[in-house]
């Protein structure tokens, strides 16, 4: 596992968007061959998003042959909800890059069958052939998509029940009226995030300190759903200055040693690979 | 340059909200269809995104101005007839040269006539546009039930009174052209051009009519009038909705009998909210209550969007049987219920009409009323210099930058002031943001006449009829129906 640390949440911001952009073109994506990428919502990818946009505003990246699958979505809440994740992608990304429509997936919390819409959506993902970089937020339980404290860590795409925090934690988004939150939601599984190539989680903030700690400095737990990253080949965490005060400082000092080095064999395997492209 | 797929996303530009703020955010239309898009909708159900991306370089995209009060314009007069080609060829010209003024939808406005020619006139005023011209969308009729003492330039041998209400209306107007209220049932929108009617509520027999012509989805507006402060508070029971050039042709404000102007702060203690149902309450009312049967009746179902029709007794009746509140209330910031709306008022903001004092004073009692007018005679044209001109029977205009008065006299008649110079001036004026000034010529005008969910608005499946302005307020192009119409030249 990775761990970036910047200044402030803008600057985790433009790290992760430049380091997906490098991804999405270093994959050079085509329509046969699209790249595969998993979104969040919530507060933390703000911005993210924002540095995304940039980027494609500058000519620097392009959405033409991404696919993009949505971690979650509240049940029952209309698509055009003023607080249904269909309106926050649309509002916050969607509208404002170049992806065709017909490339974004995000579970219809509004569907008949809501077993069969989670089942259809982990076989589509299975379709493009598993996701390439799985990008995510935390809350400050240390939940990841919806999987709440409890939930499986072989968990799949399914309904999920709201834990009492999370619906608290909402209720601003609904007029202080805790009775407006939805109380289900449907979204992807610790597994169905654990099986993308890649994984890139944003936290930042001061609430999120004790999750990050959690997650991290202790052993993998289903209390802290995060903390199944420790068993991911390949995971990046980006936080800010705020969001390591939980952290021991022996943390920080490693990971932060850790960030020279890998510039230094990303460099070299550049090299490496340039090298051999002329050979 | 069309969009391959129809669709035209305009980013980089701040849109005019319903209530004045300005926003960044995108604008998706369909130019095919002329209307604007739910763009939300259209990427996540028919999941197309616009093939044509117009970046507007952080200007202003409002919806088109809506003039209510126009009485013509590049030498065109809505109100002389010779024959119906050169009339009608007259107003197409208007319709389509009045767009580099940001204007995409008018009343044109026919000044007191010669009985006779009314019905003619009003005939050929049909809602009207082209590929790209701004809307007419029918007539205001400015008199000839007006007030002798404030005629203005208002031709007084033509000046008439209503002794028969509603009837005097018809045998002038025309009854055709009084359509019924059906036709706005029954989405006839097309075949209707009455809109607005300017009369003088003191008028012998004009009272009477106002509920009537309401019904019918008339506006009713008070103007060139010395109504008193009871006779304009009756006529807005009876469903007046409008009063014609604020400060102008109407009695100055006095504090102890405000007259027409005073209605902007028509006050809850002289026209009490009547509950129906509480006959104690209303005496007036249950003297009439076969009255209120017909208007529920009439309410049952959809209210037609043209006609918003008074709930409350239209009969005439005196203030004196009228009770102020009972009670008192503790709830800051809300005012008690009205038993009317406090009317839209037309004002002209070109500095020479009003002071900008006057102007402020309006404005801040009643801004979501205030609603942007030109009443802008023939010599309109923002390419014309000053000098004399010819009006009609034998008259001349003396056009002095905005000012335009008849020769030999200081009388005021009409302007020349186009509408986005009034946006502009108005925010001068009373130090409103430029997003509160766009309203009061885009939805206040629009939501006066009802139709505010096609025009004057950037609602989901309202017309693109669309202005682009600058930051200062100056207008750098025009869409009419999602189709570029007017590019305004340098800037």
């Amino acid at each position: 596992m990775r761990l970036i640390i910047r200044h402030d949440p803008n600057a985790v911001g433009s790290y992760i968007a430049d380091y997906i952009c490098k991804r999405i073109n270093d994959f050079a994506p085509t329509p046969e061959k699209p790249f595969v990428l998993g979104l969040p919502t919530g507060s933390s990818p703000i911005p993210t998003y924002k540095a995304l946009v940039k980027l494609v505003k500058d000519k620097r990246l392009s959405f033409k042959n991404v696919v993009t699958f949505n971690m979650d979505e509240y049940v029952g809440l209309p698509h055009d909800h003023p607080q249904s994740y269909h309106t926050f992608m649309f509002r916050e990304f969607f509208s404002h890059v170049d992806i065709p429509p017909s490339q974004v997936n995000i579970l219809n919390g509004n569907a008949e069958d809501l077993i069969a819409e989670c089942n259809a959506y982990e076989k589509k993902i299975k379709e493009y052939g598993g996701i390439e970089l799985f990008l995510g937020g935390i809350g400050e339980d240390g939940h990841i998509a919806f999987n709440e404290p409890g939930s499986s860590l072989a968990s799949r795409t399914r309904i999920k029940t709201l834990a009492y925090d999370t619906i608290l934690a909402n209720a601003r988004f609904f007029d202080n009226d805790v009775a407006a939150v939805p109380r289900m939601a449907l979204t992807v599984g610790v597994a169905t995030v654990l099986d993308s190539r890649e994984v890139v989680v944003v936290v930042t903030g001061l609430r999120k300190a004790l999750a990050l700690s959690k997650a991290i400095e202790e052993g993998v737990n289903h209390l802290w759903t995060l903390s199944a990253l420790q068993l991911h080949p390949w995971a990046l965490i980006v936080v800010d200055e705020d969001a390591t005060s939980e952290l021991h400082v022996k943390t920080v000092k490693y990971f932060k040693s850790i960030e020279f080095v890998q510039d230094e064999v990303e460099r070299t395997q550049h090299e490496l690979k340039l090298r051999g492209a002329t050979n | 340059m069309t969009s391959p797929n129809g669709l035209i996303c305009f980013t980089n530009c701040l849109l005019p909200q319903e209530d004045g703020n300005l926003i960044e955010q995108d604008l998706w239309i369909d130019e095919r269809r002329g209307i604007v898009l739910d763009s939300q909708k259209t990427f996540f159900l028919r999941k197309i995104r616009p093939d044509r991306v117009v970046d507007l370089g952080g200007n202003i995209l409002s919806p088109g101005f809506m003039d209510i009060q126009l009485n013509g314009g590049y030498g065109f007069d809505f109100s002389v007839y010779d024959d119906d080609e050169a009339y009608m060829q007259g107003l197409k010209m208007v319709a389509e040269r009045i767009i580099e003024t940001g204007v995409t939808s008018l009343v044109p406005t026919v000044i007191t006539q010669e009985k006779s020619l009314y019905p003619k006139l009003l005939s050929l005023l049909k809602p009207f546009q082209t590929e790209k011209s701004a809307a007419l969308l029918g007539w205001h009729a400015e008199g000839p039930f007006i007030e002798h003492a404030k005629r203005g330039i208002h031709a007084d041998s033509f000046l008439l009174s209503a002794p028969s209400g509603t009837k005097s209306f018809e045998a002038v107007y025309g009854s055709n052209n009084l359509i019924h209220q059906e036709d706005w049932v029954m989405g006839n929108e097309h075949v209707v051009g009455v809109r607005i009617i300017t009369a003088a509520p003191e008028k012998e027999g004009v009272m009477e009519a106002i509920g009537d012509l309401t019904k019918r989805g008339v506006i009713l507006s008070i103007g060139h009038s010395t109504a008193s402060t009871e006779e304009a508070t009756n006529a807005m029971r009876h469903g007046a909705k409008l009063i014609t050039h604020l400060f102008n042709a109407m009695p100055q404000l006095h504090h102890r009998d405000p007259s027409i102007i005073g209605l902007l702060g028509a006050s809850p203690h002289i026209s009490p909210f009547i509950d129906p149902t509480d006959a104690d309450s209303s005496p007036a009312l249950s003297a009439t209550s076969g009255t209120v049967e017909e208007h529920m009746s009439m309410l049952d179902g959809s209210t037609p969007p043209m006609t918003p029709i008074s709930t409350r007794a239209p009969s005439v009746s005196s203030t004196s049987s009228r009770k102020s509140r009972k009670a008192l209330h503790l709830d800051k910031g809300q005012v008690a219920d009205m038993e009317f709306e406090r009317p839209f008022y037309g004002i002209i903001v070109d500095g020479v009409h009003c002071h900008p004092n006057s102007v402020r004073l309006a404005y801040s009692s009643l801004p979501e009323k205030c609603i942007l007018v030109t009443d802008a005679q023939r010599i309109l044209d923002p390419h014309l210099k000053d000098g004399v001109y010819e009006w009609r029977d034998g008259q001349r205009y003396v056009k002095e930058g905005d000012k335009l008065y008849l020769e030999g006299t200081d009388t005021l008649a009409g302007t020349v002031v186009t509408l986005d110079k009034c946006v502009r001036n108005l925010s001068r004026f009373t130090g409103c943001s430029l997003g509160e000034a766009i309203k009061c010529a885009t939805y206040n005008p629009a939501k006066c006449l009802g139709i505010e969910n096609r025009k004057g608005t950037l609602r989901p499946g309202a017309d693109a009829d669309l202005v682009v302005l600058d930051r200062q307020g100056r207008v750098l192009s025009t869409w009419v129906k999602g189709k570029l119409a007017h590019t305004t030249e340098s800037s």
